[in-house]
């Protein structure tokens, strides 16, 4: 009796925790779902404040108007130039400092790799960066966007400590045949490294196509936006610059909301395309770099 | 005889170097990345005790000694800014630091794989997503006028709520945002170090007849306790940092007042108003304070006989 009681106490513990666990779930996935509400609704529904949880009068008014704009296609291009500039260069250099740096009886390694790990902790901060870039003549081009930002030091050590892990003794024996280091590293350690090269890769690519703020600092030319500064400036363009106050007739503003949704609903469909690959490779890029090297 | 030693083994030395000539020439292009854009700004702090003048440059503006700090200490902003800083940091703290280990533990309960992959999926997502767009999601779920939640609240008969307008309720908003952005993330390391925890001292206690509840005081936390500790000293010592993308795009002019933080405020000062020696004096003063906390921070974390933070 007493035996069965206690599953019994059990069960109702699990279903709470199951149930706790779909409503934290629900919220983190309710967010989205408003936004796919509110840029398939009618018009007529989000003037009524109707739209909450699924479309009301299906209308791909939103969409339409959204994708008939050329500073849309713009901006996507500017992003995916970046992005795809970015990861390779941000790899390239991760990839040459990492493996360089994995050699431990490199003569001058410990003060090369102290410099590189000395700046995670003391940098120049944003104007004196600022002038920099624009000393070097990347200011409003989109190389701003991604040279002065090229390595990230994490990324580095999770790397090194990956190429650390692998066996030695094959790099030995191709070195004893007399292959040089630049054969060594993409005849065996690039092959043998490419689940590592596939997660850092999106770790930087996800950081280039959702940062906005270097798209801010150094680019002025409106033609160059990045898709996230021009969906800054579709969703809160308006607001900044009257403080809020609803000049315009509730009608349009109800007609942007829609619009607004389908603008963020537009740029994070390609995250939400490589989540998968992204979600797998992440969580074993932040356990590797969890490990400290 | 000592000289000859030494000799032979530079000798040594440069024939090591000399092997390894091509992997000098990689690291060459990421040593001159380092300098330009770390090392030359890093030189450029010294405006913070310049009187930076944009024809003279860096190097031909005249030195003011501490004029610039002087200036800095005197102005309100900066310790409102230094408040927010730590109040938005803190409060978030409070919030996502429980709520992380609660969500971990819980998620370490779950029995069926698949409920629980499909769980930690959702809750990776919001991660992934930009800042730009976490803020125009939130503007549309809770602006005053048509925002989603204000419209639930009123068909309810409840009056709507200032969330973004207000400032006690955009600290409110701020930190939901945060905690619904990272909370799952978090997770991960937590997960991580529960999946290390030895299942016979599970079994054991079960047959000595300890509830669940038991066991979870007794075994799991302590046995992720160093995780716990690690990661609340690794969070305290970013205390002073926030980056700038979620205050500058959920703030509004109406609650600047709490929402301008150290970022923000260099930012407006430096690119918008163009006071390069004072925005750089702010943001050497908030580096010193990071270094000084992430020493102290890891000092102590040794003292404790956990793994230091640096």
């Amino acid at each position: 009796m007493s035996g069965n009681k206690k599953k019994k106490k059990i069960t109702a513990g699990t279903v709470c925790n199951y149930a706790v666990l779909t409503l934290i779930a629900f919220i983190c996935l309710y967010p989205f779902l408003n936004v796919i509400a509110y840029s398939l609704s009618g018009y007529n529904a989000v003037l009524s404040g109707k739209v909450t949880f699924y479309p009301i009068d299906f209308d791909l008014g939103a969409y339409r108007q959204i994708l008939g704009k050329t500073q849309i296609w713009q901006a996507m291009r500017t992003t995916v130039i970046v992005t795809l500039a970015g990861t390779a260069l941000s790899l390239i250099l991760t990839i040459f400092s990492a493996y360089g740096l994995s050699r431990e009886d490199l003569p001058g390694r410990k003060l090369l790799t102290g410099l590189i790990l000395f700046t995670m902790y003391f940098g120049g901060g944003l104007i004196p960066t600022f002038l920099v870039v624009k000393g070097v003549g990347l200011y409003d081009s989109l190389g701003a966007l991604f040279i002065p930002q090229a390595i990230n030091v994490f990324n580095f050590i999770v790397m090194r400590t990956f190429f650390r892990s692998l066996p030695q003794s094959l790099e030995e024996a191709a070195r004893i045949d007399g292959a040089s280091y630049i054969k060594v590293l993409f005849k065996i350690v690039l092959p043998l490294s490419l689940p590592i090269i596939a997660t850092i890769g999106l770790f930087y690519a996800v950081g280039y196509w959702n940062s906005y703020f270097d798209a801010l600092l150094y680019i002025q030319d409106p033609s160059k936006y990045t898709l996230q500064l021009r969906l800054r400036s579709l969703l809160f363009g308006e607001e900044l610059n009257n403080s809020g106050a609803n000049l315009e007739g509730l009608g349009t503003q109800v007609m942007t909301q829609s619009l607004k949704m389908a603008t963020v609903a537009v740029s994070t469909i390609p995250i939400l395309v490589v989540y998968p690959w992204l979600q797998k490779y992440f969580v074993k890029g932040v356990m590797v770099g969890s490990v400290k090297g | 005889m000592q000289n000859k030693g030494k000799r032979k083994s530079m000798q040594h030395t440069l024939v090591k170097m000399w092997n390894y000539k091509w992997i000098y020439l990689m690291l060459l292009p990421v040593m001159a990345y380092y300098v330009v854009f770390k090392y030359i700004p890093m030189y450029g702090v010294t405006i913070a005790f310049k009187d930076y003048n944009v024809f003279k440059g860096v190097l031909g503006s005249p030195w003011c000694g501490l004029e610039v700090f002087q200036k800095i200490f005197k102005n309100h902003n900066f310790w409102q800014a230094i408040r927010n800083t730590m109040v938005l940091n803190l409060l978030t703290l409070l919030v996502s630091f429980p709520l992380t280990i609660i969500v971990s533990l819980m998620l370490n309960e779950v029995m069926s794989a698949k409920f629980k992959k499909i769980t930690q999926s959702v809750l990776y997502l919001p991660h992934f997503i930009s800042w730009v767009v976490v803020a125009g999601i939130a503007t549309n779920l809770f602006s005053q006028q048509g925002g989603t939640v204000n419209q639930i609240l009123s068909s309810a008969g409840i009056s709507p709520i200032p969330f973004l307008s207000d400032k006690g309720w955009w600290i409110f908003t701020y930190v939901l945002c945060n905690v619904w952005k990272e909370i799952g993330w978090g997770t991960i390391i937590y997960l991580a170090a529960l999946t290390g925890v030895d299942e016979s001292l599970y079994e054991a206690a079960y047959l000595d007849g300890a509830t669940k509840f038991q066991r979870l005081i007794y075994i799991t936390i302590p046995s992720i306790k160093s995780v716990i500790v690690t990661m609340l000293i690794l969070q305290i010592s970013k205390m002073m940092t926030i980056g700038l993308d979620a205050p500058l795009l959920l703030g509004n002019k109406k609650v600047m007042g709490v929402s301008e933080v150290i970022s923000t405020y260099t930012y407006r000062l430096g690119i918008e108003s163009a006071k390069y020696s004072d925005s750089t004096a702010i943001g050497l003063f908030q580096s010193v304070i990071n270094i000084t906390i992430l020493f102290a921070a890891d000092k102590f974390a040794k003292a404790i006989g956990e793994d230091g933070i640096i």
